[in-house]
């Protein structure tokens, strides 16, 4: 083992702390900074030794903006990151070399994940190169020995990436992020982009050189079946946030937020007698650089906590707040519905509500709406059903099923 | 699967802190450039301190041959060296090329044309015009030269006409000059401007396009609006002032024109192979090879050596490929309007004299085989060449293909 390996194993390899990475959105002549990005908004967790953590959210969630942040790809706008103890935007020139042998990593696109002029040999020894080993005959004879390691035959290194199938391909991006033994592995949808059986191999594999070498790993991922798979724990994001973060088995068995929950219900059942409950997400990914007040999960929310005034049947709040956002940004107008029943149904919403003061304030905006006075219903629905989603920002706090979670029905 | 045993799990096993860590920025390519340059700067100062060091061949290199033989080391490097170096993917390339009719047919023209270049007027030794041979017919022709002053035909003639012989094959002109010969040296003129200018042009091009794909921000905005002025003055406008201003004063030099002719086009006309280049350099800089070698540590400098430059040159090799037929289009022109002087050799010159009846005895069409067969060589060079640059990028560039 090289010199620099970690000698103590008591703190986290990895540990990031209130992480921002926020992208200023420049617009006008001047090219004046109007509003940022967050892409990363205040991200915080741990990667012990030997321990795989995932990352999980969907695409535009911030998760591959967060990885190239960790590995100081790009510069974070805020928060710490710290390997082996060190914060790495101290990191001396020295110290940035030894960061970057130590964290490998492989990207997502295998398409260009690989120097279309470069034979296999020469892109898996790249980064021998990069550090300083000069002798051919000695890289030759590292990178074949790797590549065995990963399943392919040592005939593949003369070979040119155009000829290489998708899961080759990652084979050697692994094979790439391996050569210098690393301690930490940060994979980046390392499978997404291939076929299922090949899946299945390439995290196989992963598991494989994770145990054989003692990695540690970041697992990056939209996919929960993978992270049940491979991960010991899972950090969910959304929108630049962590709202939960828990082993796997108890962020499978007791999912404390909402999101949570819907990803979950998303995974194809293997058992068609299974008990999940389906759960559907309404509406579209927010956009970042305009992130939504209060928790950034409630436009979408199933579980948007109704207003302490009136009573709800399940989701039959969700219904009349999709109604009202829409009404808000001016989505719904009396164009293509003829009637109140109409509208109704288009939104799921019941013939009548069961507390009948909301179905008052419900079917006086409906006739607002139809009479083409969208401002007059929206502002009437945004008196009537106001919710503490959209004012209150939810903290990652602990929850009674052990593990936090960041979603204000916990903090009622 | 490999083995999985534990006992070889440092696989790279090397001592990080015994390793150098040395980062050789000089490479044996690079090594060979920059030795070929030195050899190319000794040459010339001993040409300017002593005299030609050419003298065994017999060759006192004019300015312009100077600028040519510097291009060559350059195409030595970034040219013949990757294409041996990966010999397979020339040799694929090649027999893609050779399949196709089009590309078969240019790629032979071309290659034809280089060598010509390179040792055709040697290899065909023609000795000195003999002005008493002028106007020779081409072989199984005639020309009717009975009221030609003082003429004398080297084949049969009979009955008032002059029959051609195999000593001409394609005649002569009115000082006696083999229209072959003069079809060679066209050749090598217009192959010695167009690849002395696309050295330049490549250069620049490559150097500047990159610089603004891959720093961006306003580096990229002043380089790309200095384009965008540069492109407002057509190059050929600022070699014709020059040439008005200055060509009388450097009429006792050899090459008349074509250094300048060269070095302005090269230093003028590279702005839309450089927005070419950066606008490859931009895709790439975010491509997943660029990324994981950053991630290993990789410099600025280490990616653009290896990456993103390699990856430019099918891109820059096309659009050169294609901007010397123009070139040479350039040239006869102003050698054909006496803008330019390239000594006796370029096919404007042939053209002009073929053309202009002043001083010559015969209407032009009795003495067609001048202006026809250097028209002809004209035709098929800009043709070879613009058809084998679209061909290449067919072969170089398959992504586009599938589109």
């Amino acid at each position: 083992m090289g010199a620099d390996r970690r000698d103590d194993t008591t703190g986290p390899l990895l540990s990031v702390e209130n992480l921002e990475k926020h992208y200023p959105v420049r617009s006008g002549l001047l090219r004046r900074t109007t509003g940022y990005v967050k892409a990363v908004d205040g991200i915080s967790f741990e990667i012990r030794e030997g321990e795989t953590v995932g990352l999980v959210g969907e695409s535009g969630c911030g998760k591959s903006t967060a990885a190239t942040t960790i590995l100081g790809l790009e510069e974070p706008t805020g928060g710490t990151v710290r390997f082996d103890g060190q914060d790495v935007t101290d990191h001396d020139a020295d110290e940035r070399r030894a960061f970057r042998r130590r964290a490998g990593v492989v990207f997502q696109a295998p398409t260009t994940a690989f120097d279309p002029r470069m034979t296999v040999l020469e892109s898996v020894a790249e980064p021998l190169e990069i550090h300083g080993i000069t002798d051919p005959d000695r890289r030759r004879r590292l990178v074949a020995d790797l590549i065995e390691r990963v399943g392919l035959p040592e005939s593949m290194l003369y070979r040119y990436p155009d000829d290489l199938s998708g899961g080759e391909k990652q084979r050697l991006a692994l094979a790439r992020a391996l050569i210098l033994n690393p301690d930490l592995l940060v994979a980046d949808e390392p499978v997404s982009a291939l076929d299922v059986s090949v899946q299945a191999e390439i995290l196989s594999l992963l598991e494989t050189m994770r145990d054989e070498l003692d990695l540690s790993m970041l697992l990056i991922t939209h996919d929960l079946s993978v992270v049940r798979q491979v991960c010991d724990r899972v950090a969910v994001m959304y929108l630049g946030e962590i709202v939960e973060i828990a082993p796997v088995e108890a962020l499978f068995a007791d999912p404390q937020h909402p999101y949570t929950e819907t990803l979950l219900a998303s995974i194809p059942e293997p058992d068609p007698r299974g008990e999940r409950t389906s759960v559907e997400l309404t509406g579209d990914v927010p956009d970042p650089a305009d992130s939504p007040s209060g928790c950034r999960f409630h436009p979408r929310c199933p579980k948007a906590i109704p207003p302490d005034a009136y009573e709800f049947d399940d989701g039959m709040f969700r219904a009349v707040l999709d109604l009202r956002l829409d009404a808000e940004a001016g989505a719904v107008t009396a164009d293509g519905f003829a009637d109140a029943s109409e509208l109704r149904d288009a939104y799921d919403l019941p013939a009548a509500l069961a507390d009948p003061d909301a179905e008052a304030e419900l079917v006086a905006a409906i006739a607002a709406l139809l009479d083409g006075r969208t401002a007059v219903a929206a502002e009437r629905l945004s008196e009537a059903f106001p919710t503490v989603c959209e004012r209150e920002h939810p903290t990652l706090d602990e929850t009674a099923a052990g593990h936090p979670a960041a979603c204000l029905r916990h903090e009622k | 699967m490999p083995s999985t045993s534990l006992e070889d799990a440092g696989f790279t096993d090397i001592d990080w802190a015994n390793e150098s860590g040395g980062r050789s920025v000089l490479d044996a390519p690079t090594l060979g450039l920059l030795a070929g340059v030195l050899a190319v700067a000794a040459l010339l100062v001993y040409d300017l301190r002593v005299g030609t060091p050419f003298g065994l061949l017999n060759w006192d290199p004019t300015r312009m041959d100077w600028l040519a033989l510097a291009a060559a080391v350059l195409f030595g490097r970034y040219g013949c060296y990757p294409l041996v170096r990966d010999r397979d993917r020339t040799l694929s390339a090649l027999r893609s090329l050779l399949a196709r009719p089009a590309g078969a047919l240019s790629f032979a023209f071309v290659v034809g044309s280089l060598l010509l270049a390179l040792v055709g007027p040697e290899l065909v030794s023609f000795g000195y015009p003999r002005l008493e041979h002028r106007l020779q017919p081409p072989v199984f022709a005639r020309v009717h030269v009975a009221d030609v002053y003082a003429y004398s035909c080297v084949g049969e003639l009979s009955g008032g006409y002059c029959h051609g012989t195999w000593r001409y094959p394609l005649g002569t002109d009115r000082y006696g000059e083999s229209v072959t010969e003069l079809l060679f040296n066209g050749n090598r003129v217009a192959v010695k401007l167009g690849l002395t200018t696309a050295a330049i042009m490549g250069v620049v091009a490559t150097a500047v396009g990159t610089t603004a794909g891959y720093v961006g921000g306003l580096v990229d905005d002043a380089l790309m609006s200095y384009v965008d002025v540069q492109q407002t003055i057509p190059a050929l406008v600022v070699y014709i002032v020059l040439a008005t201003l200055f060509l009388g004063e450097i009429g006792g030099v050899g090459d008349g024109g074509l250094f300048a002719l060269a070095l302005v086009f090269g230093l003028l006309d590279w702005g839309g192979i450089a927005r070419l280049v950066r606008s490859d350099v931009l895709t790439r800089r975010s491509a997943g090879y660029v990324r994981a070698a950053r991630a290993a540590g990789a410099s600025d400098l280490h990616v653009i050596r290896r990456h993103v430059v390699p990856n430019s040159t099918a891109t820059v090799v096309t659009a050169l490929t294609r901007r010397v037929p123009l070139l040479v289009l350039v040239q006869v022109a102003l050698a054909y309007l006496e803008l330019n002087r390239a000594g006796s050799l370029s096919l404007g010159r042939t053209l002009r004299l073929a053309l202009s009846s002043r001083v010559n005895h015969l209407p032009w069409h009795e003495t067609w085989w001048l202006s026809v067969f250097a028209l002809a060589f004209l035709v098929v060079f800009v043709l070879a060449y613009s058809l084998f640059g679209d061909e290449l990028r067919d072969v170089l560039d398959p992504n586009e293909g599938m589109v």
